[in-house]
C-alpha cells in the first residue's frame, strides 16, 4: 500500500510542477508582450510627428508616406490579435525602413536638426522593439517547445494552450543600425 | 586617440630622456640589491651555523629565524625599490596617459571608489578589505570612464586556522558611461557552469542560482556559449545586448586572457578584468628599454582605454545626450 501512496505522491507533484511551470510560461509570453505593446505604441505616438516633418521634403515618397499613416491607423484599432499586431509589425518595420533609405536623396532634410533629432527616437525606438521582439520571441519558443515536448505536451493538451507565432527578425535587424553611416553621406 | 605604434614611438622618442635616468637608477638599485643580498646570505649562514650547534636544523627556533629572515629581505627590497616604482609612474606612466588622451588624468595612488565597485553587483560577497592604485580618470570622446587597479578581500575565521583573507577579485576595475538609458540591471558572467556541466545541466545550474536575478537566454549561441546572463528586464537585458554587442563582447574576450566580467547598472557599463596582478608596477629585474616590457605598458593602458571605441560607447546615434 505504502508504495502505491508514494507513487501517487510522486506523480500528483509531477503535475503540479508542469502544470505551474507551463502558466509560468504562458504569463512570461502575455508579460513579455505587454512590453512589446508599450514600445510599438512609443512608435505609432513618434509617426505623426515624423510624416509630418518630412512631407514636405519627400514629394516622391508620399506613397509610402501614405502607407505608414494607414499601417498606423489599423494597427491602432482596438481589438487585435497579438497575431496580427505582430504581422502589422512587420509591414510597418518595412514602410519606415524604406522612409529612412530615401531620405539619402533628400539632403535638405538630413540638414534639418528636428528631423534628425525624430530619426534618432525612432532609431532608439526601433532597437527597443528590436529587444522586446527577440525577449518576446525567447518567451514564446520555451512556451511552444513545453507545449510541444514529452511530457508537457499532455499537459499542454489538457490545458488547450495553442502555440503562438514569433516575430521575424529580418536580416537587416540583426545588422548594427547605424545612423552615423546616414550622416556621412550629407 | 594615438594607435599602439604611435605610442611605442613616444616611448622611446618623447620619453627617452626620463627613461635612461631610471635605468641609471634601475642598475644601481640592482647592485645595491646584489650587495645587501651578498651580505644578508653570509649572515644569515654564519647565525645558522653558529646556532646549530645547539638546534636541530628544522627546529621551530630554526624556522623563526628563517622566517625573520624573509621577512626582513622583504621589507629591504620594498624600501630600496619604492622610490623606483613611484618615479616611474610619475616620469613614464604620467606622460603616456596623458599622449594617449589629455582629458584623462592619473593618480597613482588613488583608486575607484568602493560605492563604485559595489553597485556593480558582480560580486555578491560582502568586501572586508578594499584598496588598489593606478587611477585614471577622465573621458574619452566625450564618454566618461574611469578605471584603476582593484583588489577586494573578504575574511572568514575558522577555529583551526583563525583568520583568513580570500581575494574575491584582485585585477583591473573600468567604469564608463553607456550610450543607451535603462533603468534595469544586466550582469553578464563567464560561463562557468555551462562549459563544466554542459548545456542542460549547466543551465539547469545557473537557473537554480537563487542570489541571481533570473538567467536570460540570448540569441547568440556563441555569445551563450562563453557567457551566462541575469538580469531583472529581459527586454532591457536584449536592448543593451543588441547583436553588435554581444559580437563585440565576444571579439574582446577573445583578445583578453584573463576572464571578463560585465554588468549594466545606472546607465553604467562595469568591467572587471581579473588580472590577479597589478597594472604598472615595474620590475627592477627587467630594463624599462627592453620592446617586451615596453610593449606591455603601453598595450595594457592602450587597450584599457581602447575599451570605449571597442564597445562604440563613443557612438551617439541615440537621443541620449
Amino acid at each position: 500500500m505504502v508504495p502505491f501512496f508514494i507513487t501517487l505522491g510522486v506523480l500528483t507533484l509531477i503535475t503540479i510542477l508542469m502544470y505551474n511551470s507551463l502558466i509560468g510560461k504562458k504569463n512570461q509570453v502575455d508579460n513579455i508582450f505587454a512590453g512589446v505593446d508599450t514600445v510599438l505604441k512609443k512608435r505609432f505616438d513618434l509617426i505623426p510627428n515624423l510624416v509630418a516633418s518630412v512631407e514636405r521634403y519627400m514629394e516622391h515618397e508620399k506613397s509610402i508616406l501614405e502607407k505608414v499613416t494607414e499601417l498606423r491607423s489599423s494597427a491602432m484599432k482596438p481589438g487585435m490579435s497579438n497575431d496580427q499586431k505582430v504581422a502589422l509589425d512587420a509591414k510597418l518595420t518595412n514602410a519606415l525602413g524604406s522612409i529612412t533609405i530615401a531620405m539619402e536623396n533628400y539632403p535638405d532634410l538630413k540638414a534639418n536638426e528636428n528631423i534628425m533629432q525624430l530619426i534618432r527616437t525612432l532609431n532608439e525606438i526601433e532597437e527597443q522593439i528590436s529587444a522586446a521582439r527577440r525577449a518576446y520571441n525567447q518567451a514564446v519558443t520555451d512556451l511552444n517547445n513545453a507545449i510541444e515536448m514529452f511530457p508537457t505536451n499532455i499537459m499542454a493538451g489538457w490545458m488547450q494552450l495553442q502555440r503562438k507565432v514569433l516575430f521575424e527578425i529580418t536580416v537587416k535587424e540583426r545588422q548594427n543600425v547605424n545612423v552615423q553611416e546616414l550622416f556621412n553621406h550629407s | 586617440m594615438k594607435s599602439i605604434s604611435e605610442l611605442t614611438d613616444f616611448y622611446y622618442k618623447e620619453l627617452y630622456p626620463a627613461l635612461s635616468e631610471l635605468e641609471e637608477t634601475r642598475n644601481k638599485i640592482l647592485s645595491k640589491l646584489k650587495w645587501y643580498g651578498g651580505m644578508g646570505g653570509v649572515v644569515f649562514l654564519l647565525i645558522i651555523i653558529w646556532l646549530h650547534k645547539n638546534f636541530a636544523l628544522f627546529h621551530p627556533f630554526m624556522i623563526g629565524i628563517a622566517s625573520g629572515f624573509v621577512l626582513l629581505s622583504g621589507i629591504v627590497y620594498r624600501s630600496i625599490t619604492s622610490h623606483y616604482a613611484q618615479d616611474f609612474k610619475v616620469k613614464i606612466i604620467t606622460p603616456l596617459i596623458s599622449a594617449i588622451d589629455t582629458n584623462l588624468r592619473y593618480s597613482p595612488d588613488a583608486m575607484i571608489s568602493q560605492y563604485l565597485f559595489e553597485r556593480s553587483n558582480l560580486f555578491q560577497h560582502s568586501i572586508d578589505r578594499y584598496s588598489g592604485n593606478d587611477y585614471v580618470k577622465g573621458s574619452i570622446d566625450g564618454v566618461p570612464v574611469e578605471f584603476s587597479d582593484v583588489h577586494a578581500e573578504y575574511q572568514t575565521t575558522n577555529s583551526k586556522r583563525g583568520t583568513e583573507w580570500h581575494t574575491l577579485f584582485r585585477g583591473l576595475f573600468l567604469v564608463a558611461e553607456f550610450n543607451k538609458y535603462f533603468k534595469s540591471k544586466t550582469i553578464i558572467l563567464p560561463d562557468i557552469a555551462e562549459k563544466t556541466f554542459g548545456n542542460l545541466i549547466g543551465g539547469w545550474l545557473q537557473s537554480m542560482n537563487v542570489s541571481r536575478d533570473k538567467v536570460i537566454q540570448l540569441d547568440d549561441p556563441e555569445f551563450e556559449k562563453r557567457f551566462v546572463v541575469y538580469g531583472n528586464d529581459p527586454i532591457e537585458a536584449r536592448y543593451i545586448l543588441s547583436h553588435a554587442m554581444m559580437q563585440r563582447l565576444l571579439e574582446f574576450q577573445r583578445k583578453l586572457s584573463y576572464p571578463l566580467c560585465i554588468s549594466f547598472v545606472q546607465n553604467h557599463i562595469h568591467v572587471a578584468i581579473a588580472t590577479e596582478k597589478d597594472l604598472f608596477e615595474p620590475t627592477v629585474l627587467k630594463s624599462l628599454l627592453g620592446y617586451s616590457q615596453a610593449m606591455e605598458y603601453v598595450n595594457t593602458l592602450r587597450n584599457t582605454i581602447g575599451i570605449i571605441e571597442e564597445l562604440k560607447l563613443n557612438e551617439k546615434l541615440w537621443s541620449k545626450e
